[in-house]
């Protein structure tokens, strides 16, 4: 297991430069000069040209991108341009909201997606399967931002029975239950989907196994057979494809987190962009990066446990 | 288990139940902090107003000082020496007192070269600012500045705390300000909210308040929310109790709604223009620059783009601005397709084959630099229909804001579209007639002698009459050779829960909710 871990954590190694080096080339292609940013809109150029030697604007490409990656193995994220704090400090005070938002979307849409694709595998080809299944669908083909807008109408504003703005504070309590409850809801909405059609096709092909044939044979009665014999060895891709979904999710974070004012890293990264605060949208960039990239090592973890053929070399 | 379901479905779907004397604020963009001298977005001057006091105060006519911290004040007969008497009633949020020094101190900072305050111009040529005795300070200039009170009501006047200001370094402005407002600042997140909360020792409100402190409510949440859709629903549903950012097309409904009110003035000075740079062979031509005044239909403009919800703008400055000069009301110019086709007929402007217009080998198509945004494309595209009209076609070129202040610091455009709030005309035209500004501001290259004499002695002025002369005739100079396309002079609206008396809005920076004094439920 810990050769596996190992072997992960070397091939994250490109991955994470590749990031850097992509964090470090939104600096230097996209518009938009730092230095005006940081100076403000009405400063003489003569400030502006001060700031840009100060920043080491002024020095080749490769001498800074080198000062960069020297930066970041120092842990020294450097500062906002805009709010002049730390950018570790602005992605810290991010995490949480967004790592809260996760959480309350998962909490409930892996185990309704489980059920619902179960269920539509036990009733396949029933109107109950069809209904499942064209709720799958939707979920897979609405954009993110048509359903946080269809929530903010009805919940929000026609039956208004929760707020869709900001964050009211942590998860435990309830007003951070009520703020968090549209947000999750909706990213929720678009991870069930997935879930449940992988969930289906797996339960439909383990429950032809031989050892469902023969656990059926025994006597034992069909909801023991398919939650111990079918579920449990149909949940290995399901698995999977919940990781890589929870990466995807991350993205939808950037949309959900924008649409719903709520402060994570999404909004962060995005407010960032379009500022041109290119060291928090670096930082930001690079939160999202390592998170997609311990999600991935936590599935490939979660697989070798569940399926120990994996670990075999 | 149903039943624990149940009750927290409820429980959650409840709204938490209002408490008394706190508000939601919602608003489009944060600033980048909230150092007075640093900061100069709206964004800022709307919480720094909240958070600080001024030596004096601009009442909602925009045409009275009124005292602020301090109370009364002399100017010498040259016009170099101000000499203010402070309250010695005001104390900063931690509970020391505003002394002299700290005026001193927080006017010192503001032009200090080592600050860097993109609006150090706007204290005057300040030779010294000193504390004759605990209450008293000396205001001396090198040379008269006729707006000077005027410019110290802005929120860069913010009058700060020199111990608050050391030791939080950098962060000043960022973690914290120690101001004496009627809030205090209680915690900001960036892009996300800034909390402030009651100063209870506040009672040093200017004259014109209806409550002169402590303020009544006491929390405020600036909140951001970038959608404007999400502003427009928040006010209806009472999530925000008050904004000042909903979208024109949206004013209509929130005034339907029972729950809300809207409030407007007219008092606002927010206009948006199109200037030309004159030095450019395309626009170069007094004649093209008049046709192109003539060729746009600004009141169509604000009914069609804006819903009627702001105000055509024919003048560089409102018209209800200090020192507008009112012999020029009736020979501004104004929609008449007709005269402009003549005028460039005259001129020897003609018409090629594409219906485009050219004269010794320059054609009519000028590059029009402006911001990316649904605002600025909106207007931009009508301005390029209308002078398709008088066969000019102006080639439109957006900019993310962030690249578009660059851009606009270089000579490649003819044409670039800007707005610009101020609290005077003689602020207005100092900052963009100026030759010195040019590139910048002055970004029409307007060199012109007897405006920049005028300016000055606008300026430097001692006495209302002369300094409203000098800029008057400025705004005659300027307006004749047509140097801009005034487009619309945007209003101040308010959307307001109906739970709350009805606010005035002040329009000083576009600060329509100002200290946040007069803010108060109903009974």
């Amino acid at each position: 297991m810990m050769t596996l871990v190992l072997n992960r954590l070397i091939i994250s190694v490109p991955v994470l430069f590749g990031v850097l080096l992509l964090g470090f080339g939104l600096l230097i292609l996209v518009p938009g000069d730092p230095a005006i940013v940081m100076a403000g809109p009405m400063a003489t150029p003569e400030v502006v040209a001060a700031i840009r030697t100060e920043m080491g604007l002024d020095e080749p490409v490769l001498t800074q991108f080198f000062r960069y990656l020297g930066r970041m193995a120092e842990g020294d994220l450097g500062r906002s341009l805009i709010s002049n704090k730390t950018v570790i400090s602005e992605l810290g005070a991010a995490i949480g909201p967004t790592t809260e938002l996760m959480v309350a979307c998962l909490i409930w849409s892996i185990p309704l997606g489980i059920a619902l694709g179960t269920l539509a595998a036990v009733w396949r080809g029933s109107i109950t399967d069809r209904a499942i299944m064209a709720f799958s669908v939707a979920g897979v083909s609405l954009p993110i931002f048509f359903i946080c807008l269809m929530l903010i109408h009805f919940v929000g504003v026609q039956w208004r029975l929760l707020p869709f703005i900001g964050r009211g504070g942590p998860l435990w309590t309830m007003d951070g239950l009520r703020h968090i409850a549209l947000p999750a809801l909706s990213l929720g909405l678009i991870f069930i989907g997935p879930v449940a059609r992988m969930t289906r096709s797996s339960v439909l092909e383990v429950l032809r196994l031989d050892h469902v044939r023969t656990a059926r044979a025994k006597g034992l009665s069909e909801p023991r057979v398919i939650l111990r014999h079918g579920l449990r060895n149909a949940l290995i891709p399901v698995v999977t494809l919940v990781g890589l979904q929870a990466g995807y999710l991350l993205g939808g974070a950037v949309v959900t987190e924008s649409i719903f004012s709520y402060p994570g890293i999404g909004r962060l990264a995005v407010g960032a962009i379009l500022s041109s605060d290119f060291p928090l949208a670096q930082g930001a960039i690079l939160i999202l990066a390592l998170a997609f990239i311990l999600i991935n090592l936590i599935v490939d973890v979660l697989y070798a446990l569940l399926d120990p053929r994996v670990q075999t070399p | 288990m149903k039943r624990l379901t149940l009750t927290a479905a409820v429980a959650l779907a409840l709204p938490a139940f209002a408490q008394a004397a706190e508000i939601t604020i919602v608003r489009e963009v944060d600033s980048n902090n909230y150092d007075p001298h640093r900061a100069v977005a709206r964004a800022a001057a709307e919480v720094l107003f909240m958070l600080g006091d001024t030596l004096v105060s601009l009442n909602p006519d925009m045409q009275t000082i009124e005292p602020g911290v301090a109370k009364s004040w002399e100017v010498s007969e040259d016009g170099l020496t101000y000499t203010f008497n402070l309250r010695e009633d005001v104390y900063f949020c931690d509970g020391k007192q505003m002394t002299a020094e700290d005026v001193a101190y927080s006017i010192t900072r503001w032009v200090d070269p080592e600050t860097k305050s993109p609006v150090a111009w706007r204290a005057g040529d300040v030779e010294s600012v000193t504390a004759v005795d605990e209450f008293t300070v000396e205001y001396k200039l090198s040379e008269p500045f006729s707006e000077l009170l005027y410019q110290l009501t802005q929120s860069f006047g913010t009058i700060i705390d020199s111990t608050n200001v050391e030791a939080l370094g950098e962060d000043f402005g960022v973690s914290g300000l120690n101001g004496s407002g009627p809030f205090c600042w209680v915690e900001w997140t960036p892009r996300d909210k800034m909390i402030i909360e009651r100063h209870e020792a506040y009672s040093w409100g200017a004259p014109f308040h209806t409550n002169t402190g402590p303020a009544s409510m006491e929390r405020i949440t600036w909140q951001v929310v970038p959608e404007e859709n999400t502003r427009t629903v928040a006010v209806l549903t009472g999530q925000s109790e008050i904004t000042q950012y909903v979208p024109d097309i949206a004013l209509a409904q929130l005034r339907d709604a029972s729950t809300v009110e809207v409030v407007r003035s007219d008092l606002a000075f927010w206009t948006y223009f199109m200037g030309f740079k004159i030095d450019k062979a395309t626009v170069s031509d007094p004649a093209v620059r008049q046709a192109i005044n003539l060729a746009v239909d600004q009141t169509a403009m604000a009914e069609d783009l804006f819903f009627g919800e702001v105000e055509p703008a024919y003048s560089y400055v409102s018209q209800g601005a200090l020192d507008w000069n009112t012999s020029l009301n009736d020979t501004l110019l104004t929609y008449n397709p007709e005269e402009a086709n003549r005028i460039l007929d005259e001129a020897g402007w003609e018409r090629g084959s594409d219906g485009v217009r050219s004269k010794d080998g320059v054609r009519l198509e000028p590059i029009a630099y402006v911001f990316a945004g649904s605002t600025w494309g909106k207007i931009s595209e009508s301005v390029q229909a209308y002078l398709r009209e008088i066969g000019v076609a102006m080639d439109i070129q957006a900019f993310d804001a962030t690249v578009a202040w660059g851009r606009l610091a270089t000579q490649e455009f003819d044409m670039f579209g800007m707005s610009f709030p101020y609290v005077s005309s003689g602020d207005a035209l100092n900052l963009y007639f100026r030759s010195e500004n040019m590139p910048t501001p002055n970004r029409m290259n307007w060199n012109d002698a007897e405006t920049d004499e005028l300016l000055q002695a606008g300026k430097t002025a001692l006495d209302d009459a002369t300094r409203a002369e000098s800029y008057g005739a400025v705004l005659e100079i300027v307006h004749d050779a047509a140097v801009w396309l005034p487009l619309y002079h945007e209003p101040m609206v308010v959307a307001q829960s109906a739970d709350l008396e009805t606010v005035v809005p002040h329009n000083i920076y576009g600060a329509g909710l100002y200290k946040g004094l007069d803010l108060k439920f109903k009974e």
